[in-house]
């Protein structure tokens, strides 16, 4: 009963706050993370925002990023959207080191997005790709399934070196 | 636009309808509804699941092999559009679907038609049993359909002085 009214609330909390304070939205979803996970691993999964930290799923170096802003957007990025991260952890020889500001593409989000034919796509993980200012991605490997959103974003270059297609 | 099948029920996904999950090595699960989602995500095997068609073709319960299956497989050759040919397939896709449904029914009722005979079976020897339950005595003495036919046995001398405390 109480797992039950917490999910609910924290659904309600969700729509309310969703945008407004990331903090207490984050503080919030842990929280019903840890009643529900003894009955069902439910979890909420919300936008991609500060302080997120993303996978990088290419071979520029970096291994993780943490968002600092999303760009388009007031609650946060979603699949295909772009990021301005922070550097958190890079492969000592790569061509981006730790503490470096990127911009990233997102290519997987744990975050539902709908389809223009009304169906939904998720991905297991939040992934991004590094590129530049233009658009261009640094590395030369994508590794893992890639949305095609991205071809209307005009992120054709990802596209390309995409091993998977979802 | 094309139908899918749900991963966990076995149901089509319609446009607009479900959630499609990408894993990361690349497999994608279509579910029909947010039920075979919740499912999936409880890692349940479909073919432990009583209600999907999973369990019901493993155990037999639904028709498994059929020429009518044949239609629906996956052909990933696409066919030059052709009206005629488009106009013929919706009518065929009318008459197969009756006919694998009829198939389909006829399939369950054979599986069910022992356990009715055996379910007679058991009623008429309850009623022979327990007539004296449903008809009064009086009403039986009288009425001779309703009580079984009298059979003559023929029996010895010594035999009926044993019977007798049995009876009653």
């Amino acid at each position: 009963m109480a797992v039950t009214f917490a999910s609910r609330c924290s659904r309600v909390g969700r729509s309310l706050m969703g945008g407004l304070g990331n903090n207490l939205s984050n503080l919030r979803s842990t929280s019903s993370e840890i009643t529900c996970s003894s009955f069902l691993s439910q979890q909420q999964r919300t936008f991609i925002q500060m302080r997120t930290v993303l996978k990088v799923v290419d071979n520029s170096g970096a291994k993780k990023v943490m968002c600092i802003q999303a760009l388009k957007g007031k609650k946060g990025a979603r699949l295909g959207d772009t990021i301005i991260a922070s550097v958190k952890e890079a492969m000592p020889n790569g061509k981006v080191k730790k503490g470096k500001v990127v911009y990233g593409v997102v290519v997987r989000a744990a975050m539902q997005r709908g389809r223009c034919d009304g169906s939904e796509v998720k991905f297991d993980d939040n992934a991004v790709v590094l590129v530049e200012k233009q658009g261009q991605p640094i590395g030369t490997r994508v590794f893992g399934p890639v949305p095609h959103e991205l071809r209307q974003k005009k992120h054709v270059k990802i596209l390309t070196l995409a091993e998977h297609i979802a | 636009m094309r139908l899918e099948k749900c991963w966990f029920c076995s149901s089509t996904v319609y446009p607009g309808h479900g959630i499609q999950f990408v894993r990361n090595d690349a497999k994608i699960f279509c579910f029909c509804r947010s039920k075979c989602h919740k499912n999936f995500k409880m890692k349940r095997n479909p073919r432990k699941v009583k209600w999907t068609k999973a369990y019901r073709r493993l155990h037999g319960k639904d028709m498994t092999q059929d020429s009518t299956f044949e239609f629906e497989r996956k052909r990933n050759r696409p066919e030059r559009y052709d009206r005629n040919l488009a106009e013929n397939t919706l009518k065929a896709i009318k008459k197969i679907d009756k006919i694998r449904s009829d198939r389909a029914s006829d399939h369950i009722k054979n599986r069910l038609k022992t356990g009715k005979v055996q379910r007679q079976k058991e009623a008429r020897k309850q009623l022979e049993l327990g007539i004296h339950l449903v008809k009064a005595p009086l009403a039986l003495a009288q009425d001779s359909s309703l009580c079984l036919p009298k059979i003559k046995v023929n029996v010895s001398q010594a035999q009926t002085e044993e019977n007798q405390p049995m009876e009653d």
